[in-house]
């Protein structure tokens, strides 16, 4: 009875304490805030201590494509009457958007809308399955509960992940372990950079204003399937414009709305009854439109949840004219200025739609 | 299916509860079926030949035991040919045949084949030959179950690295087993935990640095660099056998067996004759009595003495790999411990003065640390060239031990330290539930903070 006392015990004390370093935010005070968890955390925590001065507000969520930069729509809040935020990530997937959402707003009733930035509405498919990407596990881990565990394990559609996925929602240090290792590397240091980001890092991100830097000059033949570009512009920047303008569309083939039905669907499941309405729209689809557009899909993700009550399907063309190269930094990022012009025409359009239900 | 695996763990938790759900006449059964589904589960194939080298001496040591004394030698003999010889076909032809080729000025592996060697050859082997030397020598009854004799030289907890247990430790356990007390149980868990400890959250650690220095050691010049590189190399293999060792010993326990100690803190040593005593216990203890001893050991004069030395340390290097490097290192072992006779024998055995201690340990740390750049150096060349970088200051300052994992060995020498002094380690299964707690918690935190757990990495020992 004693060994087995003992190691009860054992157990216990050491859930009880990984309990308290990795789900009760106190390793956070610790976490490096520019890593794939840090940066997650930092921005759930920034909008969660972000002061409202409107009751109306809007939260923008979506990858890096998403250039909104809520002080445009702010400037403008005057006209709009909404308030934005953004929580968007750059390298994070639906997935990571349905645990960022419920760690930003987890009773479902703090906005007026959620506006979630996609590629298309007709699930192209991107040449990647999301659905085993590993780096998720990284992302969301800080957002992860006991009763996640089974339902994002079962997401990843690999044995090897399905586990990581397991042993990671179960023993969180595994994953922060490379943050804790690095720590160890320049702890002081460490300390002083993550007090500093939870102080500061709002302000870093709500200022950001993106950059100059353009795509002006480059030109692209669709015709004769030739890219020319300025001196200036490099092969490999070359080569990726040609990958995303000239390749063949890959066939549509169903994996990626598979991915997006669940994980659109777990947002839509969160806010489901609330009043908060959930805003999809269509992001700009670059510096150059290719002629081979999708064709349309009305089975995709967003258009079968567009049928819900509370989803709204913005127009797909509101952003038409930014479409231009001069207001892009590659193929697919909007620079400063196209951010500018896209989080002033967002905040326009999403009040507007707001305003008429 | 390594030690350091879920898949490992699950296939012990299976078997424990089989074990102790089974009645007792079922639990060896049940531990052989168990030790050849461990065995089989990485190569089925040489589970022939483990069977064989079962059969071979279970049968030669009945015989021995049976044969009047002038037929019991053959019979002895038949034993060892099977065992050294399919030690010598599968670890050391290709070395010999590379090596006569070499000598007869025929082209580069003339002669060699493509031999895979199998799992614990050379611990089970030894294990066997021990065995029947001591039916031969009247020390040992010869076992007539031959579950019980198959399940000596198989048991998995110890079939693939050691410890090499004596067929007297192993059988009156077997034969007065008891169910482990409540110490036993709790020293076995502490014992699995820190052993998983010692091998995922510091020899893989450490074996990133060494082989990163190893693999290419002209990359980094310069002796603070080399002093890293063989640094972390020690680390690592002590960290890697020892945790191995620690976890061996743990299922052993739960399933009320005890194996010998096969480490006592070896970097603590204040002599090489002291290091030789605490490191790789089960082998070096095989070695005095069945090849030291043999030889004559110190029973005729100095020089013979020396010369039994160096013949049974090079005997020893030889054992670990076929490579003229552990030849080297199992010679500089020797020649070591013979100039340590050489100096007084006592002089080396008897714990020196508190305020000679740390010289005399840092130097022996030294020494061993040399020979490990002869165990790990890829080739001669490379072993040249790092020893003599080990002595060059040269202009950079390159240290490829990152800072954090040096105090952690801090840290544990500082552990070993007061376990050399109290044997605390020993004492917390007996102590209060929650210092046992306490120092698991932290042992199992750093395996998960620490560990290496993206991909297992295989014990350095399951190679020899």
């Amino acid at each position: 009875m004693r060994a087995l006392f003992t190691l009860i015990l054992t157990v216990i004390g050491f859930w009880a304490v990984e309990f308290a370093l990795f789900r009760t935010g106190a390793y956070y005070t610790i976490l490096r805030p520019d890593s794939s968890t840090g940066s997650v955390e930092t921005y759930i925590h920034n909008e969660l201590k972000r002061t409202r001065h409107n009751p109306h507000e809007v939260l923008t969520i979506g990858d890096s494509r998403m250039g909104f930069l809520p002080r445009y729509a702010n400037e403008i809040q005057a006209e709009t009457g909404y308030e934005y935020a953004s929580i968007a990530l750059g390298g994070a997937t639906p997935r990571d958007w349905y645990f960022m959402l419920r760690g930003a707003d987890p009773s479902a009733n703090r906005y007026s809308a959620i506006v979630v930035a996609v590629e298309d509405y007709e699930d192209s498919e991107i040449g990647e399955d999301f659905s085993i990407r590993a780096a998720d596990l990284s992302y969301v881990i800080g957002r992860l509960k006991y009763s996640d565990i089974p339902e994002f394990a079962r997401s990843f559609h690999d044995p090897e992940l399905e586990w990581a996925a397991v042993r990671g929602g179960l023993l969180k240090g595994l994953i922060y372990k490379r943050d804790f290792q690095d720590f160890l590397l320049h702890p002081t240091e460490r300390i002083d950079m993550a007090k500093l980001a939870r102080k500061d890092s709002y302000l870093w991100f709500y200022n950001y204003a993106g950059t100059n830097q353009s795509m002006e000059g480059v030109a692209v033949d669709f015709n004769n399937r030739t890219i020319t570009v300025p001196p200036g512009f490099t092969d490999a920047q070359k080569a990726a414009y040609q990958l995303r303008f000239l390749a063949p569309p890959l066939p549509y083939t169903g994996m990626r709305t598979a991915y997006l039905h669940q994980w659109l669907g777990k947002i839509y499941e969160h806010y489901r009854g609330s009043k908060t309405r959930l805003v999809f729209l269509h992001l700009p689809r670059g510096p150059f439109i290719r002629p081979d557009q999708p064709a349309l899909n009305p089975h995709s993700s967003v258009r079968e949840l567009a049928g819900r009550p509370e989803v709204i399907l913005m127009p797909e063309h509101i952003f038409d004219s930014i479409e231009r190269p001069g207001l892009f930094i590659d193929q697919m990022h909007m620079n400063g200025p196209g951010s500018a012009e896209f989080s002033r025409i967002l905040a326009k359009q999403v009040s507007h739609t707001l305003d008429a239900l | 299916m390594l030690f350091n695996t879920t898949q490992f763990f699950v296939f012990l938790a299976i078997v424990l509860a089989l074990f102790y759900a089974a009645p007792r006449a079922l639990r060896r059964v049940i531990l052989l079926v168990a030790s050849y589904f461990f065995y089989l589960s990485w190569n089925y194939k040489f589970v022939v030949l483990l069977l064989g080298l079962t059969v071979v001496d279970f049968v030669a040591a009945i015989a021995i035991e049976r044969a009047p004394a002038s037929r019991k030698k053959l019979f002895l003999l038949i034993s060892l040919i099977a065992n050294l010889g399919m030690l010598g076909f599968f670890k050391y032809y290709n070395f010999f045949a590379d090596n006569l080729a070499q000598l007869l000025r025929y082209p580069p592996h003339s002669w060699t084949y493509s031999i895979i060697l199998p799992l614990g050859i050379s611990f089970h082997t030894f294990q066997s030959i021990s065995y029947v030397v001591d039916v031969y020598r009247g020390e040992q009854a010869a076992i007539r179950n031959p579950i019980d004799y198959a399940l000596y030289i198989s048991f998995f907890p110890q079939l693939v690295a050691g410890p090499i247990v004596r067929a007297r430790e192993f059988f009156s356990d077997l034969y007065a087993w008891k169910p482990p007390s409540q110490e036993e149980v709790l020293r076995g868990v502490l014992l699995i935990v820190l052993g998983l400890t010692k091998k995922m959250a510091f020899a893989d650690q450490f074996a990133q640095i060494a082989d990163s220095y190893f693999q290419n050691p002209g990359a980094h010049p310069g002796g603070f660099a080399a002093w890293s590189g063989v640094f972390a190399f020690a680390m690592q293999i002590f960290f890697d056998f020892s945790g191995y060792t620690d976890m061996a010993i743990g299922m052993a326990l739960l399933l009320g067996f005890h194996f010998p100690v096969n480490f006592r803190r070896p970097y603590l040593a204040f002599s090489i004759t002291d290091f030789w005593h605490r490191w790789h216990m089960s082998l070096s203890r095989w070695l005095r009595d069945y090849l030291y001893i043999p030889l004559g050991g110190n029973r005729h004069g100095r020089w013979m003495t020396y010369r039994n030395l160096i013949l049974t340390m090079l005997l020893g290097g030889l054992w670990h790999g076929a490579s003229w490097n552990f030849v080297i290192w199992g010679g500089y072992h020797g020649g070591l411990l013979s100039l340590e006779r050489m100096m007084g024998r006592r002089e080396f055995e008897k714990r020196p003065p508190i305020w000679l201690y740390p010289l005399r340990a840092a130097i022996t740390f030294g020494l061993v640390c040399i020979g490990w750049v002869f165990f790990r150096a890829a080739t001669f060349a490379d072993s040249r060239y790092i020893i003599s970088q080990l002595f060059h200051s040269g202009r950079q300052m390159q240290a490829l031990v990152p800072r954090w994992l040096v105090y952690m060995t801090g840290a544990s020498l500082l552990i070993a330290l007061i376990e050399e002094k109290f044997e605390w380690t020993e004492r917390l299964s007996r102590g209060p539930a929650w210092a046992y707690a306490a120092f698991m918690i932290l042992l199992l935190l750093t395996i998960e903070l620490i560990g290496v757990t993206e991909k297992p990495l295989p014990f350095v020992y399951f190679q020899f």
